[in-house]
Formats: C-alpha cells, structure tokens, sequence
C-alpha cells in the first residue's frame, strides 16, 4: 500500500505535537503513526497532541488507531489530544461517538495550555 | 523528523501530444528518482514498451492516430505488461469503463493538480504486485458495474477510485459519504471475508438508479452473526463508545471495529444477505440526484 502519510514532530517542554499529513487508513498511513507514537511512548513522552489539519482521508482502522493509542497512552498517566480536525474527520468521530472521547482544540496554544504548557 | 517512503527509480513512459504537459510531468518525476522516457503517440509508445520493460506507463486517451485506450490493450497484451494509468478529459462513463474493462490501473481526469498523479504513481509503485492484479469486468454498463476482483487491499483504491467516478456528477459532500462506506465496505470483505488473498475474489456491483445508489459486494467468507459482534462498535451502549476495545485487545485484534457503526450512518439503508457474506448499502438520492 501507499505510505503516504508524514509526520512532523515537535517537541514542547512535556508536550510532543504531531503534524500529521496523508491518509491515515488501513494498513497505510496507520502503520507509520502507530510506530511513531510507540516509539515516542518507549521514550516516556505520553503527552501528545496529534494535529489532523492535513489528514485527507480517515477511515475506521484510523479511528481505531487513535483510539487504541488513547487507551495506551492513557495507561501510561498521559494524553492524546486532537488538533485542528476538518470537518469531514469530526464527522467521523462524532458518527462513532468519540468526539465525546477526544478532547478535540481549534488551537494550538489551547491544546498546549490543557497540559499545562504555555505557546 | 519526518517519516514517508516513495518509491524511486523505476521506469516510467509518459504519452501524450501534449509537449507542454510531457515536460511538466517528466520533470516531476525525473526530479522524484524515476526514469522518464516521452512518447507523442502511440506507436511511438508501443515501439517503446515492446524495447523496454516500464514499470508504468501513462498514456491520455485522446491521441492522435491511435487511442490511448488501445495503446492500454496492446501494452496490458505485452509480456510482463506494464501498469497503465490512463489520463483524459473525456468524461463520459463510457470511456471510463471502457478503460476498466481493459485493465488500467487508474483513470485520471484532466486537468489534475500534477501532484494527484504523483500520488497515483506512488500509490502504483508501492503496491507494485497488486497493481498487475486484473479485474474481471462482468458488466460495464453505466447503470450497471459488475466486476469480480482479488482480496487484495491494494484493489480497494483502485476500485473505489473507478466507481466513484462513476458518480462525478454527483455534489461532493454526497460523493464523499458514499465513497467512505464504500470502502469500509469493501476493505472489510477483502480483509476478513477474503483473508487478503488474491486468490480469493469478491463481487461487486454498483447500480445507479435515477433516485438511488446501489452498491452490492459479495466475499468469499463465511459471513458472521451480527449477534456476536461484541468486538464492534455497534454492540457498545450509547454512552460507552469504547467498550469493544477490551473485547478485541482480548480477542488478539488490532484496534477498530468502527468500520459498520460509521457504514450505517453513511447510507440509508444496509442489508446483509443470511449469511452475511453479502451485503447490499443503498443512498437514495433526491430528484435532482442530490442527498435524498
């Protein structure tokens, strides 16, 4: 399959922003995310905002990603907060109930800020 | 840091009359690592596959002297065949299944941002294997698309991107939802139905109505029991969206289970056959074949 998707990645005091941009689908653009957040979780950095702007397409193996490294991270004492998700991504998530799960910023600063980081 | 994986170095040939896209397009993807060779028509193009083995060969429809459509059979006939993305900016449904039923890889409609067919090269590329895979047209008639297709994950972009150009006219927020549960759909036949096996062949037909979308995609598994998808979205209570998530880490699974909770709320209706390998997702559509 195509690895479209990239990833860059930021790192702010405790908080790692990941720009996220490509296909976040089955067995595409979730494989590279998955190792990404697990290789940042290996490191101890569990709070992560996942900035969506530029993911075009998402589909149910996606969401199942994100909520699988939730719950993970969760575990683990930290977060994954989303940023910037386009309208057809929110749609998604609130089909799925989990725009209810997420804690979803239009924001970067907001999204900083809910872990206790300034801009 | 950064992390992606396009594949470099292969060989492309670029047919078109057009000089002013031949250059544009060659430089793109000379400067992307790959080896670009240029034909203006297609005997010229066909003197050159039958001289070289391309990995790909992109051809417009509308040459002079000979259809691209026919330079695509005639390559796709070539030992070790190419793969064949097909450009034009003939619109019409006929020439798109007319393409399918010759095996083009993907058809892409002009004009086209030039990154969309990077994206559609690299998309080739890296799913090299799959992308020779054929497709066995049943039906090709506008109203009625019957093909039968290898459980390959790769086909699911290949066929999606086939069948929803088939509903261009259609307004995009329409088309995006009915693509979405399309290939929840057929990605969910491929992968559980079909094992991902080429070997094995799921049946898809799509049929346009005047006031209704009719998809119907038939897998070679055994079907399941909706009763006992407790590791599916669908089971879990209202205000508990999560609570699959167990199920499935206990099961072995990789996280998801969204994938029929998001298909119902694409689509008006969704019906299963009794053994639930078969499945049929319809959108009626309104008079002016918008969302109904």
């Amino acid at each position: 399959m195509n690895t479209l998707m990239h990833i860059d990645e930021q790192r702010i005091a405790d908080v790692t922003v990941l720009r996220l941009s490509g296909r976040l689908e089955l067995y595409d653009g979730d494989v590279v995310l998955r190792d990404w957040i697990d290789r940042l979780v290996d490191e101890g950095r569990v709070n992560l905002v996942l900035d969506m702007q530029h993911v075009i397409r998402l589909d149910s193996a996606g969401i199942g990603l994100l909520v699988g490294k939730f719950l993970s991270v969760r575990r683990r004492g930290g977060a994954i907060k989303l940023l910037h998700v386009t309208q057809r991504c929110r749609r998604l998530l609130h089909m799925t109930r989990l725009d209810s799960v997420f804690e979803i910023f239009d924001h970067e600063d907001q999204a900083l800020h809910s872990f206790g980081v300034a801009a | 840091m950064a992390a992606s994986a396009p594949v470099t170095g292969r060989r492309i040939l670029l047919v078109d009359d057009d000089r002013g896209l031949r250059h544009v397009l060659s430089t793109m993807l000379t400067s992307a690592g790959h080896a670009v060779q240029s034909a203006a028509d297609g005997p010229e193009a066909l003197a050159l596959c039958r001289g070289g083995a391309f990995d790909i060969v992109l051809v417009d429809i509308g040459l002079p002297s000979m259809s691209g459509l026919e330079v695509l059979e005639r390559a796709r006939a070539l030992p070790n065949p190419p793969v064949v993305i097909v450009m034009t900016a003939d619109d019409t449904s006929e020439t798109l299944l007319q393409a399918v039923r010759r095996q083009a890889y993907r058809y892409v409609r002009k004009p086209f941002p030039p990154n969309a067919i990077i994206e559609v090269i690299d998309g080739a590329l890296a799913g090299a294997r799959a992308a020779s895979l054929s497709i066995e047209v049943v039906s090709a008639r506008p109203e009625w698309l019957e093909v039968i297709a290898p459980c390959s994950l790769e086909m699911a972009d290949r066929l999606q991107s086939f069948v929803m150009q088939l509903a261009a006219d259609l307004p995009e927020p329409l088309r995006e939802r009915v693509a979405q549960a399309f290939r929840e759909l057929l990605t969910n036949a491929i992968e559980w139905g079909g094992k991902l096996d080429p070997s094995r062949k799921v049946r898809i037909s799509c049929v346009r109505a005047k006031r209704m979308l009719l998809y119907r995609i038939a897998d070679p598994g055994e079907g399941f029991d909706l009763d006992r998808l407790r590791h599916a979205a669908i089971s879990n209570p209202v205000d508990d969206p999560l609570r699959h998530i167990d199920i499935r880490e206990e099961s072995g699974l990789r996280p998801g289970g969204y994938g029929l909770a998001m298909t119902r709320s694409l689509v008006d209706e969704l019906i299963y056959n009794e053994a639930r390998n078969e499945v049929i997702c319809i959108k009626y559509l309104d008079q002016q074949g918008g969302e109904s």
